[in-house]
């Protein structure tokens, strides 16, 4: 048997994930609609997409995703990371350390 | 033959009660819509309302206020004193009409139930007055609107708003069902005339009635006052029916109330916030929101609870906290998703404006000037594409609205938290911990879906704006829309802008 359901979310076909998100300094929580087949930087630029240079100023930084309290790495995908639909992310700029 | 004196018939008539011989008083009574819950059915004989009125009394001063209303209304009929209204009290008013005509007949029901399941008879009997008044004001606001739907359409929404799925309109419902229609008799009495009316709205209606005047809206302040004068009355209801809950069950009064109050704060910060810091103009804003809050609501509700032995909610602090976040927030949010209003939201946010707000809530720069600014420089820069949504706000699973709270982090800067809850094979978010907590004591119960809800179950389509606003019943002619953008912007014109949507995806 091999019947989608019996293989790993990373092998399937891409499933809608919708998200609660928050960007950087934003006012609201958002809905933002990815799929487990985005990668983590496809995820920050959805989440960006409603608020960069619209409600929060954008910066010239990589962007990085928050998970769990967890920064995800920018190729990692949705179903690797294991996000579910309904789950929170948070979109920060990745702002390098005053040395 | 000689009249009998008042004392000697007003006992019989605004208290009857008899022994039943069919059926039992539970037959009479079911627990489900009379909730004596653990109050001992004989402890609501003592129930026993302060002020008393007879019927023909109650008619004859019933119908001079209707005179004297509508009177005033025919005269200024034929005046032109609606077209020098500014924008944003009109909003105002249109958020009130519809945000409140039909609550006024949610409270219709909530009377009429108390009028038949209440445990004493003169509880009845007030409460029949109550219903009384209710369907008054149900009529006279859904009139005093109505007058205006042919100069303007979004006052259709007087009688309209609550019978669409209009995110404000969803929010307002689940409070006042939950509130109004769904409950028992004893925690209707606490919830609705002691906490909701005593504790909100008819405080609430005396500074509207001043605001109304001092805008030039005589009709409205004619209304509104007109309205106000029944609530002492029928609002006495909640009184002796929370020293009866305090006596025997404290720990249910306590909770009744705090829910009540949580739920009703959270709608007066989303309408009366909004409406009192922004739409009313610079010069007529007596006090702000929060001064209003301290000096009428929260004074008098804090000496409620400590004249009927109750505590301070458990979530007194986050709601004070809250009193600098919460409506600035949801202005925001009102303003961004300004489509789906049918009123015209102001943003208010010129130099003069934010130099008022920063008076009265010093962090409100640090918050919320950052976000403005770039909205403002979309504005300037004609892109105003980057100032309308293209997505949903998350709707709290509470109290429906967006979940907006800023909170400040040891380090002192604000951000808006997740406030999640895995609950039955799913996660909930909420914009408050009260509102995670409300939501998990009441879980059974709870059976409104957020707008999120429905859109993600499908039941929203096409899955995109023009779907959700459809959904929402706006149509072009009454979706909302800021009345001047020049008015909060000009001041801003030529500054550097960087960082705003345009350079960002070029």
């Amino acid at each position: 048997m091999s019947a989608a359901q019996d293989l790993g979310a990373e092998d399937r076909a891409p499933e809608l994930v919708p998200l609660n998100a928050i960007f950087a300094t934003d006012f609201v929580q958002i809905l933002v609609p990815v799929t487990t087949a985005n990668t983590m930087a496809e995820v920050a630029a959805a989440v960006a997409h409603h608020v960069e240079g619209k409600r929060v100023r954008a910066l010239p930084y990589d962007k990085v995703v928050i998970y769990q309290g967890e920064r995800l790495p920018a190729e990692m995908t949705v179903a690797a990371a294991g996000i579910k639909p309904l789950d929170h992310v948070t979109v920060e700029y990745d702002i390098p350390e005053r040395s | 033959m000689a009249l009998l004196k008042r004392e000697e018939w007003q006992g019989f008539v605004r208290d009857v009660d008899w022994s039943y011989s069919y059926v039992d008083d539970e037959a009479v009574f079911p627990e489900w819509h009379s909730g004596t819950g653990k109050v001992p059915r004989e402890a609501w004989q003592s129930w026993e309302e302060s002020y008393k009125v007879s019927y023909p009394e109650y008619v004859a001063t019933q119908r001079e206020k209707e005179s004297a209303a509508y009177a005033v209304k025919a005269a200024l009929q034929r005046s032109s004193a609606f077209d020098s209204l500014s924008e944003g009290w009109k909003s105002a008013t249109k958020m009130h009409f519809g945000g409140v005509a039909l609550v006024e007949y949610a409270a219709v029901l909530a009377e009429l139930k108390m009028a038949r399941f209440g445990l004493n008879g003169s509880w009845r009997n007030m409460a029949t007055f109550g219903a009384l008044d209710e369907l008054r004001h149900a009529a006279i606001t859904t009139f005093f609107g109505h007058e205006f739907v042919g100069k303007d359409a979004q006052y259709d929404w007087t009688q309209k708003a609550f019978h669409t799925n209009d995110w404000v309109a969803i929010s307002l419902r689940n409070l006042f069902d939950a509130m109004m229609t769904s409950s028992n008799v004893v925690d209707i009495a606490i919830e609705l005339p002691l906490t909701f009316e005593t504790g909100f709205t008819n405080l609430q209606f005396v500074a509207l009635a001043a605001d109304a005047l001092a805008s030039g809206d005589v009709n409205f302040a004619n209304m509104i006052s007109s309205i106000q004068t029944d609530e002492a009355r029928h609002s006495q209801q909640g009184g002796p029916t929370l020293e009866i809950l305090v006596e025997h069950d404290p720990v249910r009064a306590q909770w009744v109330v705090d829910k009540a109050f949580w739920g009703s704060a959270r709608a007066f910060a989303a309408l009366t916030g909004p409406a009192m810091d922004y739409y009313t103009p610079l010069e007529h804003r007596k006090q702000s929101y929060r001064e209003f809050m301290e000096e009428w609501i929260i004074d008098q509700f804090v000496h409620t609870l400590e004249q009927y032995g109750l505590k301070k909610p458990w979530y007194w602090d986050e709601y004070m906290r809250g009193l600098d976040i919460w409506h600035h927030g949801l202005h925001m949010g009102l303003w961004f998703w300004r489509p789906t209003l049918w009123w015209k939201p102001m943003a208010a946010v010129s130099p003069d404006e934010r130099a008022w707000l920063v008076e009265k809530y010093p962090n409100w720069e640090k918050v919320y000037g950052d976000k403005w600014d770039v909205i403002i420089d979309n504005v300037n820069a004609n892109h105003m594409e980057a100032t309308l949504p293209e997505t949903l706000p998350w709707l709290c699973s509470t109290c429906h609205l967006p979940a907006c709270n800023a909170t400040q982090s040891r380090d002192g800067t604000w951000r808006v938290r997740d406030i999640p809850l895995s609950y039955d094979g799913r996660t909930y978010h909420f914009c408050t911990k009260a509102c995670r907590q409300i939501f998990w004591k009441d879980r059974d119960n709870v059976n409104h879906e957020t707008l999120i809800d429905r859109f993600l179950a499908g039941q929203i389509q096409p899955m995109d704006v023009g779907g959700i606003l459809g959904y929402m019943g706006l149509t072009p002619d009454v979706m909302g829309d800021d009345p001047d953008y020049e008015a909060w912007t000009k001041d801003y014109a030529g500054r550097s802008a960087d960082g705003i949507a345009t350079a960002a995806q070029a």
